[in-house]
This record gives structure tokens, C-alpha cells and sequence, in this order.
């Protein structure tokens, strides 16, 4: 049997501001497998945003333990974390998601760049993807040049490129038109199908529930309910 | 080019008129700071060359103990003869001869102290700046035998002693009723009035004749083409001379002057420095306000493995191209106003009797040496790690959770 790529046991996130104490995740306690196509639900201030965050090592939990690839995530420092999510994680925010100065090929062969992959290598691996998913068009162009369903995908592919253990999707659809939120995820849907990449995504978005083969409901930071849907 | 400093270049282009302020005001204190540095080292070494061309040379050789007592009795016996034969074959080496005391020169009008020295006029002209200064009449030299002899004084002194060219004046010199009539030759007029109203020049024979002291010089005069092989020089004279004769560096019969040449070198480092820690203040706000407009952005560079030494080295990579730019700009328009002022000379004419007071021309040649250039450059890139240091530590400590969720 696989392992989860993502473990949570019995984590509990507090958010401390001055004097004031509010628990964002209660007692969560949840495992992803490889090829899972996974959203977590919820209405806003539920943790859905918080729990994708700590899964993601990009915030530290109070209490309880994670678990990223078989590796205990409290017990690294900042670098360590930071090289985990380089080699492990793919992150799709909502908007705003890529580096402006930077054209769609760069901002793909940043996560390149970081792993230590040569110039040449780089550049091919990044036209490759963008090629692979549509958007060979806007190579050289930089997100202001860019519509945003455009600028999600070339986020997409830089998720992708690395072929990361899991791709972490924060309300990815939630700045999109819906025909363009529909494209954007059909494609995640293709990713997950074709080439196996596992998929967890925050959203309360009907379109996403809909796509998604494991609802996580999540409901003042625990979970409510975990079900499976029928495909 | 590196990612990261293709990402900091284009940020600086980002908002390009915040940069082009940034820039635009280090240019201008650094160009502002070299054209003062430029002055100063400019009218400083004016006033050294002046003292060196008048009185001073680059080296002199002495009886032992002149240095501390300059006293006339204290002459070189053997005229300084073993200094000049030494120095004669030497390339670049101008030795010249001086008998010098301290006397009372008078006028039929007035009276006043004078330093008298003898000179050799034909060595004297490669070492002193006097006969290159004369405004009436002539230097001295020449063969026919005059039965007054000349005297060259400074155009202060005649004021002072009210004559004019030909007339005589008298030179009285410690001793039993010495003293000797002589004739104005000619009028110098040099950078110091002092000097101007206090020397006078006779030809060393009629100067050892005034002081009973035949044969004898108080000094040898060494003036240098390459000024900086002048304590290989000393040295070498050193051990060549017989004991009982010093030779000296003008730094070491001037050490006031010298130190106050060398106190203006820490004064530029420091003219440098506060004008750095100014920019450094405004390069620091400038990345402050770049950082905290580009949270959200750092928050998804980190939260796709950029570590935090990678935000530093990012932050940093901007200011140190805002800062290099701004130095670059600062010393090309800093440089091209003083090779323009070097040109033409500051003309401070209005000043003339204070710089005068102090041994300075009335113009000023503005002047600046390779660490005029050095120094900012070596500033620049200083300030820049340190404005930059800060905001690229707060970035990168900046928790990536909270950094991407930043609006």
C-alpha cells in the first residue's frame, strides 16, 4: 500500500493577536493519498485557507503534527521547510500568483532555477509544460499582459513543473468568470487523470465540488464531514 | 545575468520615479561631495606647493640641530659641498644652496625684520618659485659687477619699506656693525603675503660676506621631479653624508602643514561617510516601501521554496543597483565639473588677501587623486549592504502564510 503523501493528526492552529486568542483549526486530523483529487469545503472563517497553509509547511501548527512526504514538518527549520516545498509541493493562490516582472517561461523557470537545474534544461522544461497545457502563445509575456484565467494556468504549470508529491490549490476559481473557472479546472481535472498529480484545493466554490472525487467539509476549524463521491 | 538581479533590475524599473529620485540624489551628494573634496585638496596642496616652492623644497640637508634652532650659527661648513657633489650626476634631483639669517632691512622711509637669504640664482631658479614670480624688474644673476649689489624683495616688503625698483636700502645683520647697502633689483609677488613681506634675496656671496660666514651655506634646498621618491632619497643621503648633517623631508620641518594635509584626508572620508549616511536613510525608505508593496509577491516566492537568504540576496541586489547607479552617475557629473574646474581654475579673487594670509593662489585648481574614486565606490557598495540590510531581513523573516494572505 502507498503511503499518504500528507498526514495531519489532531492539529490545532491559534492565532494570537495582543491579547485575544482565536483557534482557525480544531483537532483536524486528515491523510492524502497520491492521485487524490481532494477540496476542502467550507464557508469563509471555517480554516480552510489556515489548514492548507500549515499542510503546505507555510505556517507552523500550535499543536498536533503534520506530516509532508513521510517527513515531520515541525521538526525543520525555515530552509528546511522552504527545500521541502520546493521539492514536494506545487501552490496555486487565488490570484496574483506570479512574479510580474517576470514572463510566463521565467515565472515557470523560477521553481526550475531554485532546484538547481541548468539554463538550457530550464528553458525547455518550461516550454514544454506551457506548450503541453495551451499557453505556448504567451511565452514571452508577463502577467500584465495576460487575462487572469491566462495568468492561472501559467500558475498552473509553474504547480506542475516540477512534478511535485501534491499541488496545494488556495480558492483557486475564486477571481475567475465561470466559463474561465470551468477551464481552469477541467484542466486541473486532466493533470489529475493524465499525468497522476494529486490535487488538494480550499474552495467553496459548487463548480469545484462538483470536480472533486473527496470533499473535506470543514466547519469552525474541524471537520464535519469526509466523503468520498461517486465518480 | 543572474534570476535574481534580472528580478531587482526590473523591480527598479518598477517604479521607475522612486528610482529615479533614489538615483538622482545620491548623484547629486556624491557629485556635490567631490567637487568640495576636489576644493579642498586643491587649495590644501596649493598651500603645500607654495610652502615647498618658497621655502621649504622636498628635502633639505642641515647642520645637525638646525631643524630645532634655525640659527645661523649652526651653518654647514663645508658649504653644503658634499650634499652637491653627491646630488650632481642624480637625474630629477635639483639641489641648490641658501645662506639664511634673520636681519633688519631699512629704507630711507621705514624699517622692518627681514629673513635674509643667499642664493645661487642658477640653481635656485630650478628649486624656488621666487624667480619665476618677478613683477618688476629682474631676478638676480648676471656677471657685471655692480658696486651696489642687488636685492631681490617682495612687492609687500617695498610697500612697506616705501621703494621702488633701484633704489637702496640697507640690510643689518647680527654681529659687530654689520651691515651692507643694497640695491633693488627686482619685485616678486607670490601666494603668501607673509613670505612676500619677510624675505629677501641676496647672492649667496654678498649673503656670506653680510655674515662674516665665508664659505658657508645653512641649508641645501632639494627640489624633486618625482616627489614620492623622497624618503627613498633621505635615507640614501643619510648614509652618504658625513655625522653632524641632518636632512629632512618638508613634512618634517613643517609637521603642522603635514598634519593638516593628512587631518584634510580623514575630512574627505568623513565629507563621504555623512553624505552616505544620508543616502542610506533614503535608500533604506525606498526599499522599505518597494518590500512592503511586493508582500504579497515575496509571500508566493517563499511559498514556492525561495529561502530566506534568497529574499535577502534579492532586496539586496536592489539596493545595491540603485545605489552602484546613482554612485556611477555621481561620479561621472562630479568628475566632468572638476576635470571642468581644473581647467579653468576657481578664480577667488575676491578673497585674495585672505588665501594670500594662508600661502594659496587666488585661483584654485581643484584636484582629485585615484581615492576621491575609490572611496565613494567602496562607500556606495557599504551603504547599499547596510540600507539594504534591514528591510531584506524584515522581508525575509516575514512569515510566508501571512505574507501571501498580504492584500
Amino acid at each position: 500500500m502507498t503511503p499518504p503523501i500528507l498526514e495531519a493528526h489532531d492539529v490545532v492552529k491559534d492565532y494570537e493577536v495582543r491579547t485575544v486568542v482565536t483557534r482557525a483549526l480544531d483537532g483536524v486530523t486528515l491523510s492524502v493519498d497520491p492521485g487524490e483529487l481532494c477540496a476542502v469545503a467550507g464557508p469563509s472563517g471555517s480554516g480552510k485557507t489556515t489548514l492548507l497553509n500549515v499542510l503546505g509547511t507555510l505556517d507552523r501548527v500550535t499543536s498536533g503534527s503534520v506530516r509532508l512526504g513521510g517527513v515531520d514538518v515541525d521538526a525543520l527549520s525555515e530552509a528546511e521547510r522552504a527545500d521541502l516545498r520546493l521539492r514536494k509541493v506545487g501552490f496555486i493562490f487565488q490570484a496574483y500568483n506570479l512574479i510580474p516582472v517576470l514572463t510566463a517561461s521565467e515565472n515557470v523557470e523560477f521553481v526550475l532555477l531554485l532546484q538547481g537545474l541548468g539554463a538550457s534544461a530550464r528553458r525547455e522544461r518550461a516550454r514544454e509544460v506551457l506548450a503541453d497545457l495551451g499557453l505556448g502563445d504567451l511565452i514571452d509575456k508577463r502577467p500584465t499582459e495576460m487575462s487572469g484565467g491566462q495568468q492561472q494556468r501559467v500558475a498552473v504549470a509553474r504547480a506542475i513543473v516540477s512534478n511535485p508529491q501534491i499541488v496545494l490549490a488556495d480558492e483557486p476559481t475564486a477571481n475567475l468568470d465561470s466559463r474561465t473557472a470551468e477551464s481552469l479546472l477541467d484542466l486541473m481535472v486532466q493533470m489529475n487523470a493524465e499525468r497522476d498529480v494529486t490535487f488538494l484545493f480550499s474552495s467553496h466554490d459548487p463548480r469545484v465540488m462538483a470536480r472533486a472525487r473527496r470533499i473535506v467539509h470543514l466547519v469552525d476549524g474541524r471537520i464535519a464531514k469526509d466523503e468520498v463521491q461517486a465518480t | 545575468m543572474p534570476t535574481l538581479l534580472r528580478i531587482a533590475w526590473r523591480n527598479s524599473l518598477r517604479n521607475w520615479r522612486r528610482t529615479a529620485i533614489a538615483v538622482t540624489a545620491i548623484a547629486v551628494g556624491l557629485a556635490a561631495s567631490m567637487v568640495l573634496t576636489a576644493w579642498g585638496r586643491g587649495m590644501f596642496q596649493q598651500m603645500a606647493d607654495s610652502a615647498i616652492r618658497l621655502r621649504l623644497a622636498h628635502l633639505s640637508v642641515h647642520a645637525g640641530g638646525y631643524a630645532q634652532d634655525p640659527d645661523i650659527s649652526r651653518s654647514l661648513p663645508d658649504g653644503g659641498r658634499a650634499a652637491l657633489v653627491r646630488l650632481a650626476t642624480r637625474k630629477g634631483v635639483h639641489p641648490t644652496p641658501r645662506l639664511e639669517g634673520a636681519g633688519l632691512i631699512q629704507s630711507s622711509r621705514n624699517s622692518g625684520r627681514v629673513a635674509v637669504v643667499g642664493v645661487v640664482p642658477r640653481t635656485e631658479a630650478q628649486v624656488s618659485a621666487v624667480p619665476g614670480s618677478m613683477v618688476a624688474g629682474s631676478y638676480l644673476g648676471g656677471t657685471e659687477r655692480q658696486r651696489v649689489p642687488p636685492i631681490v624683495i617682495g612687492s609687500a616688503m617695498a610697500e612697506r619699506l616705501r621703494v621702488r625698483l633701484g633704489d637702496k636700502v640697507v640690510v643689518h645683520v647680527p654681529g659687530e656693525a654689520a651691515a651692507g647697502a643694497f640695491r633693488v633689483r627686482g619685485l616678486f609677488r607670490v601666494a603668501s603675503t607673509e613670505f612676500e613681506r619677510s624675505v629677501a634675496f641676496l647672492q649667496l656671496a654678498d649673503a656670506q660676506r653680510l655674515f662674516e660666514l665665508p664659505g658657508r651655506v645653512t641649508e641645501v634646498a632639494i627640489l624633486l621631479d618625482e616627489p614620492d621618491g623622497a624618503t627613498a632619497l633621505q635615507q640614501w643621503l643619510r648614509a652618504e653624508l658625513p655625522d653632524g648633517q641632518e636632512v629632512l623631508r618638508w613634512q618634517e620641518r613643517e609637521p603642522a602643514l603635514a598634519s593638516m594635509l593628512q587631518l584634510m584626508d580623514d575630512i574627505y572620508w568623513v565629507t563621504y561617510a555623512v553624505v552616505f549616511v544620508a543616502m542610506a536613510f533614503g535608500i533604506a525608505n525606498v526599499l522599505i516601501m518597494a518590500v512592503y508593496e511586493r508582500t504579497r509577491e515575496l509571500g508566493v516566492m517563499r511559498s514556492i521554496g525561495l529561502r530566506g537568504r534568497g529574499v535577502v540576496a534579492l532586496v539586496l541586489w536592489e539596493s545595491l543597483l540603485l545605489t552602484l547607479i546613482g554612485t556611477a552617475l555621481g561620479l561621472g557629473i562630479g568628475l566632468g565639473l572638476v576635470l571642468w574646474m581644473a581647467e579653468e581654475g576657481i578664480d577667488l579673487s575676491a578673497f585674495s588677501e585672505g588665501l594670500r594670509s594662508w600661502g594659496i593662489g587666488t585661483i584654485i585648481y581643484p584636484r582629485l587623486i585615484l581615492d576621491d574614486l575609490v572611496a565613494p565606490v567602496a562607500l556606495a557598495a557599504t551603504t547599499a549592504l547596510v540600507a539594504g540590510l534591514w528591510p531584506a531581513i524584515r522581508a525575509a523573516r516575514m512569515p510566508p502564510a501571512r505574507a501571501v494572505r498580504q492584500a
